[in-house]
């Protein structure tokens, strides 16, 4: 043994000592942060039964979407249809149903992200769901223009709300939008252009 | 003599419905053909009636379903959903561009704006010295482009035919200098509904559903709808039919399966369908170019808001193109505002309050729509097995490209404000306008390139072409001169696939004076290819 092994024990287990502490810490830390995420992450709209009958919409993203149509669409004193007479997430629901699984599973991925991103963007410590209106749509003009992750997910959901509203009639007589016309103004069917004649010379 | 009348509406059609309810076809059934048409849009329905006409037995099927004319609701939302490839869906391996395209009987005539573009001359011309094509001169092509737009009633827009958006793209050009005509259109006696992409109820628009296909059954053809072609069929270097999957439209059940026995096959599915068949039928494709080589013609749409209600959403949906940068570089823009609905998709309109008085502007806006040249860098490609696989779309605009579509935005929201606009909405994924010119380069800068230029424009192409491009060498094209898939006999294909080079115009002329070439192509090739 030389005069420099118990300095080099000593060094090794204050250094064993230092790191064991570190790991404790790392792990409460990390539980800490788990359980907090856990709990932050619960909503209260998650024991709230969705209507049944939907096709394709999950629970969470029926909450999402409904929280997010009345954010996008306050019509509520206006001109514009009620929202509530209008079939927004019925009708998202119907145009998620027909996209490809693999498009629907990631797009179930990115919604979930928009959703749970509020958690963290903008420091809320809630859900997108639970956020207030003003908070709603500042989290909304905020991922407009963010990274472009961001910029996709906000411009989802407001796509699929803006075309499940706007797709149904009932909304366009507030915008002066005629829609079919056709019909109204007895418009006579053509049929079938003629057989071509004398092509051969000519061609 | 014989006698050939055409109905006077619809188009007889055997669909799923049919297959389903006649036992004499019953799970598996065989057809024998001269020719076999895979695809009833603007390419397979003129040789579809080309080769009738010729006394060959034509079978023509289509993956879509058939919509008659009377069925169309002007509701773009419903036609969407039942006409449209993928539910108006189909994207890119990103996300952010859509490719449309019609999936009925007719195919994207059925849907389209009825925009009708001959290639200038010099393009043509070049096609023919730089890719050996010779007869795809313009002086040898210029007959057939005469003759088919006559059949299809193409008219230069008339004064009535310009609608109050075109008109303030109009005033825009003179006071910007900018060249401007009226566009030229495949209809006859235009009602000015505006509802051109959600088909035409009254048979006014021109498309194949009025025209080549009527036609091609009154000369006998036979078209089945819900009919997806799995696979093109061949025996030592020879195309001998095609496989095929018959399904129930609402259900996507498999009704029945289907075997087509043909002398000549003619593949005209469009230029993502086309090269995922050839990709699936494991086609020999020495160059490598199969699938490659896609240009998309990037589509945006800028929005002007102006001070006096313009009601841009009535008339004819198209009413006039500037063409002042076509030659120099390669952009067009075409008036034409969307309905509520396609407006949610081509642009921004913040949230909330936002929103809703973007929306209450809607009567006061004018819309020109871009279209701008791109590289064909794109790709088509068929992933996985024959029934199970799947097709991935990858086009991302290079570096050069994103500042064609910055710079083309740029001009036409100048277009706009020399108009009087009094705000510009971009068509960007941020959430930007202008209120003035000097405001405009300032909003553009904030678009950066990012990663790969994805999510920064709002992009759809209606007008992508050049996937199994033609050329005389097999190892840099998939099909010969005469439209022939290299390496395989009496295979065709007669669609935008075969456009050899992106080009600057809309393709549906394009594709069916080629459709008609490929046609007569096989007609002077008949004693090899058919026994009678």
């Amino acid at each position: 043994m030389t005069s420099n092994e118990p300095t080099a024990l000593l060094q090794a287990m204050t250094r064993r000592r230092f790191l064991r502490w570190l790991l404790y810490s790392a792990a409460a830390a990390s539980t800490c942060g788990v359980v907090a995420f856990a709990w932050m992450k619960r909503s209260p709209l998650d024991q709230v039964a969705v209507p049944v009958g939907q096709q394709s919409l999950s629970a969470a993203e029926y909450h999402l979407f409904r929280r997010a149509a009345a954010v996008l669409l306050p019509t509520e004193g206006r001109v514009f249809a009620p929202l509530a007479q209008i079939p927004v997430l019925e009708n998202i629901d119907s145009m998620l149903a027909l996209l490809a699984p693999a498009v629907r599973d990631e797009l179930s991925i990115g919604l979930a992200l928009f959703d749970h991103g509020a958690l963290v963007s903008g420091w809320h410590g809630k859900r997108f769901v639970d956020l207030n209106n003003a908070q709603a749509l500042d989290y909304f003009d905020r991922w407009a223009t963010g990274n472009t992750i961001q910029r996709t997910l906000a411009t989802v959901v407001k796509k699929m709300v803006y075309v499940a509203y706007w797709r149904d009639a009932n909304t366009w007589p507030a915008i002066e939008f005629d829609g079919p016309v056709s019909d109204r103004w007895g418009l006579a069917s053509l049929g079938n252009a003629p057989l071509p004649t004398d092509q051969e010379k000519r061609s | 003599m014989r006698i050939v009348t055409v109905p006077r509406d619809g188009v007889p059609v055997t669909d799923a419905r049919a297959v389903a309810s006649d036992a004499a076809l019953g799970k598996q059934f065989s057809v024998q053909a001269d020719v076999v048409v895979v695809g009833s849009g603007a390419g397979g329905s003129v040789v579809a009636y080309e080769m009738a006409k010729a006394g060959r037995k034509v079978l023509i099927l289509e993956a879509g379903r058939y919509q008659p004319s009377a069925n169309f609701t002007e509701h773009l939302g419903d036609t969407m959903t039942q006409i449209y490839t993928d539910q108006a869906g189909q994207i890119n391996t990103t996300g952010d561009v859509i490719f449309v395209e019609g999936k009925c009987v007719g195919g994207s005539t059925v849907i389209g704006a009825c925009v009708m573009q001959k290639p200038a001359d010099a393009v043509l011309n070049r096609w023919a010295s730089e890719y050996g094509l010779p007869d795809l001169a313009a002086d040898k092509l210029a007959p057939t482009f005469d003759l088919v737009g006559e059949w299809q009633g193409v008219h230069v827009n008339e004064a009535h035919e310009i609608n109050s958006t075109a008109h303030k793209v109009i005033q825009g050009c003179e006071r910007m200098g900018y060249s401007w005509k009226p566009v030229q259109r495949n209809v006859k006696r235009c009602a000015l509904t505006g509802h051109c992409l959600a088909g035409c109820p009254s048979d006014r628009k021109m498309s194949a559903l009025v025209t080549h296909l009527p036609w091609a059954t009154a000369h006998g053809a036979r078209i089945f709808a819900d009919t997806h072609v799995t696979r093109v069929l061949m025996k030592s270097g020879r195309a001998t039919g095609v496989e095929a999957v018959v399904r129930d439209p609402d259900t996507g059940h498999i009704v029945s399966n289907m075997r087509v026995d043909a002398s000549v096959v003619v593949v005209a599915g469009g230029s993502i369908q086309t090269p995922l068949l050839l990709q699936r039928s494991q086609v020999p494709d020495k160059s490598g170019q199969l699938g490659r080589n896609l240009a998309v013609q990037p589509f945006t749409q800028v929005i002007g808001k102006f001070k006096e209600p313009l009601y841009g959403f009535r008339g004819a949906l198209v009413g006039v193109q500037v063409d002042e940068f076509v030659e120099s570089h390669g952009y067009q823009f075409i008036s034409g505002l969307a309905e509520p609905e396609q407006l949610m998709v081509q642009s921004e309109q913040g949230a909330g309050d936002e929103h809703i008085e973007y929306m209450k502007s809607y009567k006061h806006m004018a819309g020109l729509n871009v279209f701008a040249l791109d590289e064909g860098r794109g790709t088509v490609e068929w992933k996985g097995g024959l029934l199970d696989g799947g097709k991935e779309i990858k086009w991302s605009p290079s570096r050069s490209e994103f500042n064609n579509i910055v710079h083309s935005t740029s001009l036409a929201a100048r277009i706009l404000f020399s108009a009087g606009a009094e705000r510009v909405w971009l068509p960007t994924f941020q959430k930007l306008h202008a209120d003035n010119v000097f405001d405009l380069d300032e909003q553009l800068k904030q678009v950066d390139y990012g990663i790969n230029g994805i999510y920064t424009f709002r992009m759809n192409t209606f007008n992508s072409h050049g996937s199994a491009r033609m050329g005389v060498d097999e190892y840099t094209s998939v099909v010969n001169p005469n439209g022939e898939v290299h390496g395989v006999s009496g295979l065709y294909v007669a669609d935008a696939s075969i456009i050899p080079e992106p080009m600057a115009v809309a393709p549906q002329w394009t594709v069916q004076v080629l459709a008609k070439y490929v046609s007569d192509k096989i007609q002077s090739r008949a004693s090899s290819h058919f026994v009678s």
